[in-house]
């Protein structure tokens, strides 16, 4: 069966590995350069003492290469559409399925074999290209520290092999339930942005509950650079949150909407303090909630996880429809 | 003929139009919400008179699981090219169906013409509807923002979509047709069209018209009208040396290695920062030992000139595409 695996998928096979060659020696070569201009830009800022501005002035690596990597975001739908969706969808096609499916080797273990390989070649791709864009990134993430925030998490660390372990097995389960590759390519590129993009926007915030730092309203305050910060506002005393909107700001998080009526004849172009110093009095308080850095690797682990157990879900699914399909 | 492209594609077509009813009623909803959000912005500022200093980094308009969704139109004209160019061919040939289809009464020219000409002009309409969506939403960010022209935003927005979309679906019927199977073919038109894309984008585009250069003094920020298209900045020598983009930190696009020693140990009076009196210190350092600042931009005015140019060298690769199509069609046995 392994062999018969080789065979059907080694024009797949010789893309993906000459692809990958490229884009590692892309990588390598445009990370050292990277990688040396980062070095040089500190030795500059040290002997300048001013490397606290760094991140607002030094644009690192070139725009094309960065492009490049942000699209890698891209990797596992093309694993699902060009290996996944194929692999039953395109024997119905051929009505190889009936040559297949009538030999003395089981349904079940033809599957097995070709979805075991076609998983494992998914996740080894969607590892090395994490493996070389967090490689690559590492002067980026020192430099803007956002290595959590969302679109830079996505593509790096563990995650990616979650996604395309996922692409693939969505691409295999849509490719048995429609029978034709073209529909299931469709159903894959839309159940795989949309599966994404839900679990990016309301998924990923909760994964652990957020920490809010409360302070005061003279007080200033902010979370490690490199934690993902999600909003900030005051605290009324009866313990509502406002969070600033568009209008007139009197000092940092504190907007003239906000200020309640005792304090309002202490309202002055100028000097802020009063005002301030009066709301405070009066119990407001200021709050930021984020997820600290030290988070990033278990946010990562559970986004992983969750990705791998749809998989499993949807690759129990394509067994129950095959064993129960017709030759 | 038609009636055939109909019966072949009406499925799709079904799913396309609800999912770009799906799309236009969010796109909708959210652009009239962001509209508004704008214009009490903008009675804010007016009323309070600070309207020419209202941080671009302050005010976020929208909400940000939209605007992934809108930069994501970026590869709609890909999926055109996967799920209806690659197909068009590449299936009848898999199937063995072309061998019917080319011995009739229908010519095969008359057969790809109707089948071809039907599909491009629905990628077309429907890359036109959907950048149409994005141009109209994008309104108050292109106002606040500025950055229209900027590569990224230029790509979603006008004219281009549709050549995008025109092209990737030639793109598709093409290499299905040499490929004569669909899975390649899905691998060639996706590779091509990121290629072909990203080559215009970072190599071609600023060429389509010599940029402006304007010379200012030194390290001064420059404020050009509208969303000009900023491609360098830096300084020049009193003997015609440039210097520009580099590595290092930078002072408004000038990096500071470029500076002369003498000067770059004026611009930081303190670890923190670089202050407002060190910038002028050495902007008139610099200035005094005969450098010139300059930036080189394409202006705002020439953004449709530049929709226009994209446009009209995506339609041409489309169209080269296609004649290749008829060329091989016609020699290939049925």
């Amino acid at each position: 069966m392994s062999s018969l695996v080789f065979r059907q998928y080694r024009a797949q096979a010789l893309a993906a590995i000459g692809s990958l060659a490229a884009f590692a020696a892309l990588m390598v070569v445009t990370g050292l350069q990277m990688a040396g201009q980062w070095h040089s830009a500190l030795v500059t800022c040290a002997a300048l003492r001013s490397c606290d501005n760094l991140s607002s002035t030094l644009f690192l690596g070139t725009h094309a290469v960065g492009f490049l990597v942000i699209m890698t975001l891209g990797v596992p739908l093309v694993l699902g559409i060009l290996c996944g969706a194929p692999l039953v969808a395109h024997e119905f096609e051929t009505g190889t399925n009936q040559f297949a499916w009538t030999q003395t080797i089981t349904r079940r273990r033809w599957l097995a074999v070709k979805a075991g390989w076609l998983l494992l070649a998914a996740a080894a791709v969607g590892g090395t290209v994490s493996g070389l864009v967090t490689w690559w990134s590492g002067p980026n993430n020192a430099l803007q520290g956002n290595a959590f925030n969302t679109g830079r998490f996505d593509i790096m660390g563990v995650v990616p092999v979650g996604f395309a372990v996922f692409a693939m097995a969505l691409g295999i389960l849509a490719g048995t339930l429609l029978r034709r590759t073209v529909p299931a390519v469709g159903l894959t590129i839309a159940g795989f942005i949309a599966v994404r993009l839900a679990v990016t926007e309301w998924l990923r915030p909760h994964y652990l509950t957020a920490v809010t730092h409360v302070y005061g309203l003279t007080q200033n305050w902010t979370p490690s650079r490199t934690a993902w910060q999600f909003a900030q506002g005051i605290i009324t005393p009866d313990g509502r949150r406002l969070f600033p909107a568009d209008g007139a700001d009197i000092s940092g998080n504190v907007q003239v909407s906000m200020v309640p009526a005792a304090c309002h004849h202490l309202l002055s172009q100028t000097n802020p303090g009063p005002v301030l110093s009066c709301m405070q009095s009066a119990g407001f308080r200021q709050f930021v909630s984020y997820q600290p850095a030290n988070r990033y690797w278990a946010f990562q682990g559970i986004e992983t996880g969750i990705f791998v157990a749809l998989a499993v879900a949807l690759l129990a699914i394509t067994f129950a429809l095959v064993r129960r399909r017709d030759a | 003929m038609t009636w055939l492209v109909w019966r072949q594609y009406r499925m799709s077509a079904a799913v396309t139009v609800a999912l770009l009813a799906a799309f236009g009623a969010l796109l909708l909803a959210t652009g009239l919400r962001m509209a508004a959000q704008w214009h009490s912005v903008l009675l804010a500022c007016t009323a309070a008179g600070n309207c020419a200093t209202t941080a671009q980094q302050e005010i976020y308009l929208g909400s940000p699981a939209i605007q992934i969704l809108i930069v994501l139109t970026m590869a709609v004209p890909a999926v055109f090219g996967l799920l209806w160019g690659v197909p068009l061919v590449a299936h009848e040939t898999e199937t063995g169906t072309r061998i019917y289809a080319w011995t009739q009464t229908v010519t095969r020219r008359r057969w790809l013409a109707v089948k071809v000409g039907w599909t491009l002009l629905a990628a077309t309409a429907c890359g036109g509807l959907l950048a149409a969506l994005v141009t109209w939403w994008s309104g108050p960010k292109n106002a606040l923002y500025q950055n229209a022209f900027d590569p990224g935003i230029f790509d979603l927005q006008g004219i281009a979509p549709m050549g995008y979309a025109l092209f990737a679906t030639a793109l598709g019927i093409f290499a299905g047709t040499v490929l004569r199977r669909t899975l390649p073919a899905l691998g060639l038109t996706l590779g091509g069209f990121v290629a072909v894309r990203l080559l215009i984008n970072v190599f071609v585009r600023q060429h389509y018209m010599a940029a402006v250069t304007l010379y200012h003094s030194p390290l001064a920020p420059v404020n050009l009208p509208g969303s000009a298209w900023i491609l360098a900045r830096g300084l020049i020598s009193k003997y015609g040396q440039v210097f520009s983009g580099g590595s290092g930190p930078s002072v408004n696009g000038v990096p500071v290695s470029a500076l002369p020693a003498s000067c770059q140990s004026l611009l930081y009076h303190g670890p923190q920062s670089i202050s407002r009196a060190g910038l002028r210190a050495a902007a008139s350092c610099v200035q005094s030992q005969g450098f010139r600042g300059f930036t080189t931009y394409q202006p705002s005015s020439r953004f449709w000139a530049f929709q226009g140019i994209e446009t009209g060298i995506f339609a041409a690769m489309a169209l080269a595409l296609i004649v290749a199509t008829f060329v091989v069609v016609r020699r290939g046995d049925a």
